[in-house]
């Protein structure tokens, strides 16, 4: 009787000094939902950097699928159920806008200080305007990415030539060098051609060059000669055997991994791939990869699509001004430095590129930044996935010879029509 | 007559080990390979400077044995779910006397018709509430479901078969239904429990998109979206993604042949002779 | 109708049986596609800003019928279905008789068998997907070495359907082998004995014993085979995202890409609906097959 009398006394101080404790460390807990191909590791460290300067907070992190779609399957579900079970995600570039049309991200305006205008423009531009919706900042820039023109600087220097400014240019010189090598797997150009996000970029770059976009003053703009100039390009990179015959099987780490190996001379590719020319193992091009603005149809004009990711903060966090000031330190500059200097991710700051401690990290980002500023984003509308369906699918079917260019036109037409409202 | 037999046996055993193994082998060789050995033209059918890298890879940079334990319990757990209701089911619609029975068998079916894409949100909604995400259960429950429409067939194309005269004799022995369900009829049956056990194990094996959702901590993860893991928009890693399922299909596979052969055959061919 | 006592008993007993079959549908199913069917008659389009749903009747199923990728779409689910699924059913058939032949190393065959199986869909389309592989796929390999020329398997309509075809034969045949296999297995030996001493050849005996007695295994084989061939996504996903163009994309990548990218609740619903309701009709003559086979009871 003794003994049981003891050990409810102690069971019920114990169970209070557990719910004491608990009241204190658990003031705040947030969850962070990073996609696996958003360097889960530095985001960790950020977050422990975080906790450690606020007392009271907790941050988790939750890693999702490594691709964009199955990060999206997952956002997708989870915000529509209106769960609070995220207060912070990152979120690709391109989604941002249709995640603050469906309410999911909260606007940060009045946690930002009391000029959220001028705390948007320390940013590099195209993310301020991307991340800013009817004067609403919807999430905050993270890290950077474009598409770069990859070329071998090896054999360009052994034919005596510089990186090409034009694409006829760019023709040129594969021919010359092809030539020269006798080797029968070497390409001269290769891009995104399977029906996938990339290939929005290789519809988009050769029209924003040709001097129009896909809307001009908010009109669908697909009669205009620029808009037939990529399917022109294509054609003529076709004829002249400058591109894989294949091009409409090829997705983003296959451009990658052949160029690696050696079998390309000039790519247009995301940033991630200079690493791993420099470092994987097995590379052939180790030491001979040079990078530059894509090339234009006349020289100097070479445009480039925008990428990269944004921190937004849950409509349905229960803790948002907690989430808000996570998301504000996550697009810091000093995270943004972390994230440049431990892991190759470019700065959203153009001061960064100056920085001595990035540069001694990453000595190319010297040359990065005029191609950032050379970028351009894609349309950005809440129905940006169908825009994206659309421009992907006939651009890939015209690649694959299935559509004209007359045909994929007119399908984009019939697609993007009601998308922009006419 | 007995060499053209055993022509037949052996090019019977070719034949099936060439179409499941080909695949498999070719995967291995892959995962032996570095990515540019990958991508060289053309192409090497032998890993030309063979390497371990991948395998290595695979186990440190996930927790690949956690991806496949996981898969292992959740594909074992439902399977003992879906072929219990589904025995029980079979059993009630072939023997007994149950009025609108082709409603109940079309309903069952119904079920499998549904795409699973689809009903994922309201799902997720009802795991929520029930404090199911990021729990085996989470994946049981609606992997059961995914089941029983395939064990509940299955097993009354079987349990069709047994004649109802050995029941009765049970019965008349002294054995309640039930006594009769568990003596006579499992035995008999049991290639069909056996296959449907099966059926409902590899359905939980393949499943990814639900796992995708309702599983996200990544101790949890099942196999399937364990190994995409490795893989992203800008990371194909095909010899890593090869090793990483080399690692994880192999065994299970072999366990599973070793149980069929051993555990199957040795009843069927106690059971049906008698 | 008075029913007797051991009537009345059976029937109870009946229920309890179905009982846990009917518990696990009630918690999992009932209310999703409750919600499902609900949804597809309300305008909720998360993009367009309107965040509450708006009851509009049919106009879902309106839009669905003039939508012309709904209809390319079924007709490539449909194309896939009517080359997989018989083909399927014959590989799946041979492999199981073959496989019923082997008599030693028994556990080997049966590893070759379940390989195709184990490996989940999504590898299986990433692994074909490498095998038609332009420049490094072992097809084009070896039609090179054997003086033919490569071809563009992913990016041609024709061939990217041969492609997918061939990965989910391989798939799924094993499939069928396990159920054809199982069935194969409980056909008492008697009837064989009793064929031969009557004098019946090879061929008599599969036509008059074998297909019969298997009868009952080919139609739940064809009926699983039918309905998730219906449902077919993660190959010609991992394979060629629907590619060239539209021409390779299924049903079940159109209901995801309307819900999932394209945040259209709605109309996904109303698509995925008409998915369902085209399986029902698909299967109910197999349905009516196994109402006839069920022995009144």
């Amino acid at each position: 009787m003794k003994k049981l009398l003891i050990s409810t006394l102690l069971a019920g101080v114990a169970s209070f000094g557990l719910t004491f404790a608990g009241a204190q460390a658990a003031d705040i807990t947030l969850h962070v939902f990073v996609g696996g191909n958003a360097r889960p590791d530095l985001v960790t460290k950020l977050l422990s950097d975080f906790d450690a300067k606020n007392p009271g907070i907790t941050s988790k992190i939750e890693v999702g699928g490594a691709t964009s779609e199955q990060q999206s399957n997952y956002l997708n579900t989870v915000l529509s159920s209106q769960d609070d079970a995220i207060d912070v995600y990152l979120v690709d570039i391109v989604r941002t806008s249709e995640n603050a049309a469906a309410g999911w991200s909260a606007p940060l305006n009045k946690y930002l200080g009391s000029d959220p205008k001028k705390f948007m423009s320390r940013y590099l531009a195209a993310y301020s305007n991307a991340d800013v919706v009817d004067g609403k900042v919807i999430a905050l820039p993270f890290f950077a990415d474009a598409q770069f023109l990859y070329y071998r600087q090896d054999l360009l220097k052994k034919y005596g030539l510089t990186p090409p400014a034009t694409w006829d240019e760019m023709i040129a010189d594969g021919k010359k060098i092809e030539a020269g090598e006798k080797n029968p797997n070497l390409t001269t150009f290769s891009t995104a051609g399977a029906p996938i996000e990339g290939t929005v970029c290789t519809y988009l770059v050769p029209m924003w060059d040709a001097g129009s976009d896909l809307t001009v003053n908010g009109k669908l703009a697909l009669d205009t000669a620029a808009a037939k100039k990529p399917f022109e390009l294509f054609t003529q990179l076709k004829t002249e055997k400058a591109i894989p015959v294949n091009l409409a099987e090829i997705a983003t780490d296959r451009i990658r991994t052949d160029f690696q190996a050696g079998n390309t001379v000039f790519a247009m590719l995301w940033v991630y791939a200079y690493n791993l020319f420099q470092t994987q193992q097995d590379s052939k091009v180790k030491g001979v990869v040079g990078v530059g603005t894509l090339p234009g149809f006349t020289a100097g004009k070479g445009y480039t699509c925008i990428g990269g990711w944004q921190v937004a903060v849950s409509s349905f966090s229960k803790h948002k001004a907690a989430a808000a000031k996570l998301a504000m330190f996550m697009a810091s500059e000093s995270s943004s430095k972390t994230l440049a200097v431990s892991g190759s991710l470019l700065p959203v700051f153009s001061t960064l590129y100056k920085d001595p401690d990035v540069v001694k990290a990453n000595p190319w980002f010297a040359g990065a930044l005029p191609v950032l500023l050379s970028s351009k984003a894609r349309p950005v509308t809440p129905r940006y996935g169908e825009v994206s369906e659309a421009l992907r699918t006939n651009m890939n079917a015209y690649l694959a010879g299935t559509k004209t260019a007359d045909a994929a036109l007119a399908d984009m037409k019939a697609k993007l029509q009601p998308v922009f409202g006419q | 007559m007995k060499i053209s037999h055993n022509v037949v046996v052996w090019g019977a055993a070719i034949l099936i080990t060439v179409n499941g193994f080909f695949p498999a082998l070719w995967i291995l060789f892959t995962a032996l390979k570095s990515e540019t050995e990958l991508a060289h033209i053309p192409i090497t059918w032998l890993p030309q400077a063979p390497t371990l890298a991948n395998f290595i890879s695979a186990f440190s940079e996930q927790p690949l044995l956690r991806f496949t334990l996981n898969s292992v319990i959740v594909a074992a757990g439902s399977t003992v779910i879906a072929v219990f209701a589904g025995a029980c089911a079979a059993y009630a619609l072939v023997r007994l006397r149950i009025p609108g029975r082709g409603l109940v068998l079309s309903t069952l079916l119904a079920v499998s018709m549904f795409p699973l894409i689809a009903l994922m949100v309201p799902l997720f909604q009802i795991f929520r509430s029930l404090h199911l995400l990021n729990t085996y259960m989470g994946l049981i429950l609606p992997y059961s479901v995914l089941s029983l429409p395939v064990c509940t067939l299955v097993l009354i194309s079987f349990f069709q078969d047994i004649p109802a005269d050995l029941e009765n004799a049970a019965m008349i022995d002294g054995c309640s239904r039930l006594g009769a369900l568990w003596r006579v009829v499992v035995p008999l049956s049991t290639p069909g429990i056996l296959t449907a056990a099966l059926l409902a194990f590899v359905n939980s094996w393949d499943e990814f998109l639900l796992a995708l959702t309702i599983n996200t901590r990544l101790s949890m993860r099942t196999l399937p979206v364990g190994i995409t893991l490795y893989q992203s928009e800008y990371a194909d890693r095909w010899p890593v993604v090869m090793a990483a399922l080399v690692i994880a299909i192999v065994p299970v596979s072999l366990l599973i042949a070793l149980f069929q052969d051993r555990v199957v055959g040795g009843l069927t061919q106690g059971g049906l002779k008698g | 109708m008075a029913l007797s006592e051991l009537e009345r008993s059976e029937r109870r007993l009946g229920y309890l049986l179905l009982l846990p079959a009917v518990l696990l549908l009630a918690t999992i199913v009932v209310y999703p596609v409750f919600d499902l069917v609900r949804t597809s008659f309300y305008q909720l389009n998360l993009t367009t800003g309107l965040l509450h749903p708006r009851f509009t009747g049919l106009a879902n199923y309106a839009r669905a019928f003039a939508d012309h990728q709904l209809l390319e779409s079924a007709l490539a689910t449909i194309l896939l279905t009517v080359i997989s699924v018989p083909s399927a059913l014959v590989t799946g058939l041979a492999l199981a008789l073959l496989a019923d032949q082997v008599k030693g190393a028994r556990w080997f065959v049966r590893l070759a068998l379940l390989m195709p199986w184990m490996l989940p869909l999504v590898f299986v389309g990433l692994v074909f997907h490498w095998f038609f592989d332009y420049r490094l796929g072992i097809v084009n390999d070896i039609l090179v070495r054997m003086g033919l020329s490569a071809l563009q398997w992913l990016s041609s309509p024709a061939l990217a359907f041969i492609g997918i075809s061939l990965a989910i034969i391989w798939k799924t045949s094993a499939f069928v082998a396990m159920i054809l296999l199982a069935g194969l297995q409980s056909i008492p030996k008697y009837l064989y004995e009793a064929a031969e001493i009557d004098g019946a050849g090879t061929l008599t005996k599969f036509r008059y014993i074998t297909l019969p007695m298997l009868r009952p295994s080919i139609l739940v084989a064809l009926i699983f085979r039918t309905i998730t061939s219906i449902q077919t996504f993660d190959i010609p996903y991992a394979m060629t995202n629907g590619g060239p163009g539209n021409s390779t994309e299924t049903l079940a990548m159109f209901v995801r890409k309307t819900s999932i990218d394209f945040l259209d609740f709605g109309y996904g619903s109303a698509l995925a609906t008409l998915m369902f309701i085209g399986s029902m009709l698909a299967t109910s003559v197999y349905l009516k097959h196994v109402q006839r086979d069920a022995p009144e009871g």
